[in-house]
């Protein structure tokens, strides 16, 4: 009983050892993809979540729907002190869905080494900003209703 | 009163083309493809150190409205000198603004002009100003005489003055003609703010020489095919300094829009750490405005890779 509380827990489980024999990772790399597998799937309830592996690239990367009848969107763990270029990033859109066609964006979910989970989405192209909520009003009269009337 | 400064501006224009510098410029500088003339007359730019600056507000009218450059004002408005919230020319240019112009043959570089004999210029100011003062002494004069017969006319009316009041004030009536006294330091002088060039000393035309460096290393090389790609999509970009990028991305005019991206370039190849491109997405998302990555492609020459970061939020 006393193993199953400890870390050890986590060597076991059926999903960390598929990820394992997937052979393309260092078992810092496994570690950070399980802790994505586990937020997805147990944290946000993501349905259909299947994890890959592309060897060109050398990483482990996961598939699912946010929702019921969501899209598919790409996952793909990686350390946060992960040394990046532009055209790796490019190779990482370029990765197929199981329907053929490439992914126009990616999540990007930076593990820190506190275990914590940062997710980014890098899409190709131009993404226009959605627009602000309201537009703060700084006119002089605003400024006035602020003062205390005495 | 007259307008004194467009009679000096205008001298000094004939000077400027009867010279031929500027004219031969022009033709150097001709649009690559040789046949169709530009309909518009070039866009000046003056190097001050290197630095490309627009003086002539037709000029900068031209360079924003027709091909998006928009540059930053830098210079003090005459009226309202002290607060820079509101600025004038000389607009300040991008490098790769400058470079874009010159390129696309919109533009021609103007060094300082040799050092010429300005002495017509000065002889004909002089004797305009001499003839400045005669008239304002002969205004002076008239309303001097106003004045005193303003005078003698109420104390006349007023009764209770005494004789010998209005006696004087007759007698510096009658000699005022000759008594009267203009001096030149009591003339009004109209000072010219509208000019647009520098006063050409020699430190100045040393300045003033200095060349437009062509992109020496790569950084700037994938800054200006960024620009000029980014320009021929029809963005207006401006320097993105205070965000942590290279440009702001404008789907129109800067004073109608915010800006909608900032354009970070890297080469393609460069590694970066991924905790950059989350600081990058975190200021991106605080500001609402997209991070776009820019990489010039390595195959194509003309093609640029873009690649939008943001902030997911998923909490």
């Amino acid at each position: 009983m006393d193993e199953g509380l400890s870390g050890n827990w986590m060597w076991r489980h059926p999903k960390f050892q598929e990820l394992t024999s997937l052979d393309v990772a260092d078992s810092s790399q496994l570690y950070s993809a399980f802790l994505v597998y586990l937020d997805l799937a147990e944290v946000r309830q993501w349905h259909e979540v299947t994890c890959k592996s592309c060897d060109n690239l050398q990483l482990i990367y996961f598939e699912g729907r946010e929702g019921e009848g969501a899209p598919l969107q790409l996952v793909v763990p990686v350390q946060c002190q992960c040394l990046l270029s532009h055209q790796w990033l490019r190779s990482v859109l370029s990765l197929v869905s199981p329907d053929g066609s490439p992914h126009q964006s990616v999540l990007i979910v930076a593990v820190a080494s506190d275990s914590s989970l940062v997710y980014h989405r890098f899409t190709d192209g131009f993404v226009t900003p959605e627009p602000p909520d309201h537009i703060l009003n700084t006119g002089k009269r605003s400024g006035r209703r602020k003062r205390p009337r005495v | 009163m007259q307008q004194p400064s467009e009679e000096p501006e205008r001298n000094a224009e004939c000077s400027e083309g009867t010279s031929g510098e500027p004219t031969a410029v022009r033709q150097h500088e001709s649009p690559p493809g040789g046949g169709v003339e530009p309909k518009e007359p070039l866009i000046q730019l003056y190097l001050a150190d290197s630095i490309p600056l627009l003086w002539r507000s037709a000029h900068v009218k031209v360079a924003r409205e027709r091909l998006g450059v928009v540059g930053a004002a830098v210079g003090s408005l005459a009226r309202q000198p002290r607060q820079n919230c509101r600025l004038s020319r000389p607009v300040q240019l991008l490098r790769e603004e400058a470079r874009f112009l010159l390129e696309n043959g919109r533009a021609e570089l103007v060094k300082a002009l040799k050092p010429q004999n300005y002495e017509q210029e000065v002889q004909s100011y002089a004797h305009y100003l001499e003839r400045n003062h005669e008239e304002q002494q002969k205004f002076a004069l008239e309303e001097k005489k106003q004045v005193l017969k303003r005078v003698m006319e109420d104390k006349c009316k007023d009764g209770a003055a005494a004789p010998s009041s209005i006696q004087s004030v007759k007698d510096s009536l009658d000699s005022l003609e000759s008594s009267f006294t203009f001096p030149c330091s009591a003339m009004m002088v109209q000072l010219c703010t509208a000019r647009a060039r520098f006063s050409y000393t020699p430190e100045e035309r040393l300045w003033l020489s200095a060349e437009l460096a062509n992109p020496v290393d790569e950084r700037q090389k994938v800054r200006y095919r960024v620009f000029s790609d980014l320009r021929e999509k029809g963005y207006y970009l401006t320097s993105a300094g205070k965000f942590g990028g290279d440009y702001l991305v404008y789907p129109g005019d800067p004073l109608r829009f915010h800006a909608h991206f900032i354009a970070v370039c890297v080469p393609l190849d460069k590694e970066t750490p991924l905790s950059d491109y989350l600081s990058l997405s975190r200021l991106g998302s605080n500001v609402k405005k997209t991070i776009l990555l820019c990489s010039p492609s390595q195959t194509d020459a003309k093609f640029v890779h873009y690649t939008s970061i943001q902030w997911s939020g998923m909490v």
